[in-house]
């Protein structure tokens, strides 16, 4: 659109419902001191009302017209979606767009919107595996706005006022900013819905400089030891940094990596820690891709004490492929499991959406499966040679949870 | 005589992928008393070795193509997953027969999946929700089969050997079991798939199988039960057991959770969340199951304002049986149970599951579309005597700081002397 804001469709004929969804660059990342929490807080106060719809009038007429809504704000981006029949799609886009573009902020709302958001962080405070995975990310990522809660914190929640979010709205909630993605059967037909919009509406400020100043995102390597109150099972978990999203080929790379580590019985640290040295519950590795940085992590989960056993066979591991290439066989498993993974999450217009809008939302305008092109230049030898050396051990964050009273 | 396995296909255009479901009727409910969690260690180890494959050799020809296979307890019967492309599916698909007739059942691996359920059960221990939701259960369907987590119990598990196991194995073929497919299928797969390796052994349907009702459960003596944990929120979970999937009554309480529990319209988030701001979570859990489901409210709430969400979640059970409903709210119900419909249609995997489940409970094929009509015809009154007919009783389970449960129960007695 002129303002700069970008609109991408995926025709899915035979889906049963279409998908709207608006995705800006307004995550944690962007917030700036004293805003810490606020994305997220204003996720919710999105959905309590705009100037012309009221609390709960949107809730109800997507509802009523048999759809759903949904958000959620990650480190880097927020996204807002609604699921509609798709002879409703053009009204649920114009209820959308109001609600997302000119949110009411109302004092009384905000206050009582601020303790739900206050419960939410209770509640992850009370599952002992999401605290321990905040403090991984907390130690690793020091000052980035990667190491903070999304939620915010307490403090700092309760010190907001309207206003600021206000502003922070009008910072980050620009065309520039923005991606609408639709998908489902037939979403060319909203074309004229789309430039009709409250989307064209929003301020363009193209020209001005991104006042959004990232961090690079060092890793702290190191290892820590905590004690967690409330815990049944020891945990590991070691975090490494990546290149960031846009570096397709070295995402992928890392993708297949921890694929060939950590997924499936025959992954290299599930068949020697659980299948036959049955050291762990389980252990997992993940890597989410993000913008200033992407994220590589592995989870184990074991009793307290197989810990200095298992450090040790997960280092051997991670030494082990760092020295010799893996197999042609584990690499074509490794190929497989990474593209298929991309197939099975093409079929709902929910998931579709999603990956459209944060390729276009980032500037990365391709195919959905051209991520897989890069695949087939990651060698075995390649893989050896420039990807394992950087998941040793010793170049990790490395948190060792124990169970018992937090000192 | 026709062949214990109903096969249904649905083709479906998908990104050359599909989805394979089959059903199996021996779930969790079927637990001896002292053997709960016998069936979930069961199909834990039908992915770990069966017909030609030692445990190894399967992962590798599974992930080796990419897919994903896996067996899930669910309490009325086991369900075997099969995900995989289309060039894949007929490599993969006899592993769902050999797995139910010919699982290798190797002691190591029994001792193996012991071990790691074992292990997954003491670690369930950090999470309030689970531990509220394992108390529900037993407040109302004590020891009978839906009494406990599909997962079971540790000190049964514990006395758990593969001798126990090799029985509830010889008997996975002899039920009425459902497999269906869904996407992108290999052609004629419907004709072809019993002339496969893995499936050709399957048994005729035999007369004498008769899966009998079994003992669900019926309610313990007490009717609240506190779960002391240190932690910041309490949860609270009330409700009772109802009526099974399919049941005359089932249509008017699956209003009545979109009603309560689906959507940000609904009751709970409007009363709790937006009016209040006492709670995050809140929803209305109501399964699909074979016997009578639970159909419990569930709020997780910071100490200081437990009191109030307990009052709030009380009220708002009472409501369904003191008052009807608006026009509106029932207009707004119908809505949300014919979008939820079509959210659950939207993967092979979904179409695929449903089926089975459908076919299992021995519902129509055209139940849901069935269902869409009959909404039609639900009135507010229907919906009040329904639920006077089945909200009388219900039971209440907490997990929380002990002194915030202290308070609550005070509130409950108050209610119940």
């Amino acid at each position: 659109m002129p303002n700069g804001t970008r609109c991408v469709a995926a025709a899915m004929p035979d889906a049963p419902l279409t998908c709207l969804d608006f995705w800006c660059q307004a995550g944690s990342s962007s917030e700036q001191p004293g805003e810490e929490g606020i994305a997220h807080f204003l996720e919710h106060m999105v959905f309590k009302g705009s100037h012309r719809l009221a609390a709960g009038a949107f809730d109800e007429a997507i509802e009523a017209l048999g759809g759903s809504s949904n958000a959620a704000t990650g480190f880097d981006d927020v996204h807002f979606h609604v699921l509609i029949p798709p002879d409703r799609a053009a009204e649920a886009l114009d209820l959308l767009l109001e609600l997302v573009l000119q949110p009411a902020l109302d004092p009384q709302g905000f206050s009582t919107e601020r303790d739900v958001v206050l419960e939410e962080i209770a509640q992850y405070a009370d599952q002992p595996t999401e605290q321990v995975l905040q403090s991984i990310l907390s130690l690793g990522c020091g000052d980035h706005a990667y190491g903070r809660p999304i939620l915010g914190r307490v403090a700092t929640l309760n010190a907001m006022e309207p206003s600021l979010m206000r502003r922070f709205h009008q910072r980050r909630y620009l065309g520039p900013n923005c991606t609408l993605a639709l998908a489902g059967p037939a979403p060319e037909t909203l074309k004229p819905a789309i430039a009709a919009s409250a989307l064209a509406d929003l301020p363009g400020d193209r020209n001005k400089p991104s006042s959004h100043q990232p961090l690079p995102l060092m890793l702290h390597a190191g290892r820590h030891t905590q004690r967690v109150d409330r815990l049944e099972s020891a945990r590991i978990l070691m975090l490494w940094t990546t290149a960031p999203a846009h570096n397709q080929d070295a995402v992928m790379g890392a993708d297949l990596a921890t694929t060939l580590l950590g997924e499936g019985r025959r992954s290299r640290l599930v068949e020697r820690l659980r299948e036959e040295l049955q050291l762990v519950e389980s252990i997992s590795m993940d890597l989410t891709a993000l913008e200033e940085g992407s994220l590589i992590t592995l989870e184990v989960i074991c009793p307290e004490d197989a810990l200095p056993a298992v450090e040790q066979e997960i280092n051997a591991v991670l030494h082990q492929v760092a020295d010799e290439a893996v197999s042609e066989q584990e690499l074509r498993r490794g190929y497989q499991l990474v593209s298929n993974s991309l197939r099975y999450s093409l079929e709902s217009v929910g998931h579709v959406t999603g990956l459209c809008a944060s390729h276009v939302l980032w500037n990365r305008n391709q195919d959905l499966l051209s991520p897989l092109n890069h695949l087939s230049q990651w060698s075995a030898e390649r893989l050896q040679t420039e990807l394992f050396p950087a998941l040793l051990p010793e170049k990790a964050c490395v948190l060792i949870a124990r169970p018992g009273a937090n000192q | 005589m026709s062949s214990a396995l109903d096969i249904l296909v649905e083709p479906l255009a998908s990104p050359g992928v599909m989805a394979a479901k089959l059903w199996l009727p021996f779930g969790s409910a079927c637990d001896a008393r002292d053997q709960r969690g016998a069936h979930d260690l069961l199909a834990s180890l039908l992915s770990r070795g069966c017909g030609p494959y030692n445990p190894k050799e399967l992962a590798d020809v599974v992930e080796g193509c990419g897919a994903g296979l896996r067996c899930d307890a669910q309490e009325d019967g086991l369900l075997l997953s099969l995900r995989s492309t289309l060039e894949d599916a007929e490599q993969l698909l006899p592993l769902l027969g050999w797995m139910v007739l010919e699982p290798h059942l190797a002691p190591d691996q029994v001792a193996l999946e012991k071990n790691l359920t074992l292990q997954m059960l003491q670690r369930q221990r950090e999470d309030p929700f689970h531990m509220a939701a394992v108390a529900w259960r037993g407040l109302a369907f004590n020891d009978g089969g839906y009494g406990h987590d599909p997962m079971g119990v540790e000190q049964d598990l514990q006395n758990i050997e593969r001798q126990q196991i090799l029985p509830l194995a010889q008997q996975l073929p002899s039920g009425r079991s459902v497999l269906s497919l869904a996407g992108c299928l290999p052609a004629d797969i419907e004709h072809r798939i019993r002339a496969m390796d893995g499936f050709r052994g399957w048994p005729q349907a035999s007369a004498e199988w008769n899966a009998g009702r079994l003992n669900y459960g019926t309610p313990a003596g007490e009717r609240i039960h506190l779960e002391s944990m240190d932690t910041e929120q309490v949860v609270l979970m009330l409700g009772q057991a109802t009526v099974p999937h399919g049941h005359p009554d089932d249509l008017v309480l699956r209003l009545l959770q979109c009603h309560l529990g689906v959507g940000m319209s609904s009751l709970l988030f409007r009363r709790l969340r937006e009016e209040h701001g006492v709670a995050y979570e809140v929803a209305v859990h109501y399964p699909q199951l074979m016997g009578p489901a639970p159909f419990v409210l569930l709020a997780a709430t910071g100490m200081e304002r437990a009191e109030l969400s307990l009052q709030l979640l009380l009220q708002s059970w009472d409501e369904l049986c003191q008052t009807t409903l608006s026009q509106a709210d029932l207009t707004l119900a119908r809505a949300k149970f014919i979008g939820q419909l079509a959210q659950a249609r939207q993967t092979c995997s979904q179409r695929a599951e449903r089926r089975v489940q459908l076919r299992a409970m021995g519902l129509r094929d055209d139940h849901d579309q069935s269902c869409m009509e009959a909404i039609a015809s639900i009135t507010v009154d229907r919906i009040q005597e329904t639920c006077q007919r089945w909200f009388q009783k219900p039971q209440l389970s907490l997990c929380g700081p002990p002194e915030s449960l202290e308070t609550l129960e005070r509130v409950w007695a108050k209610r119940h002397p």
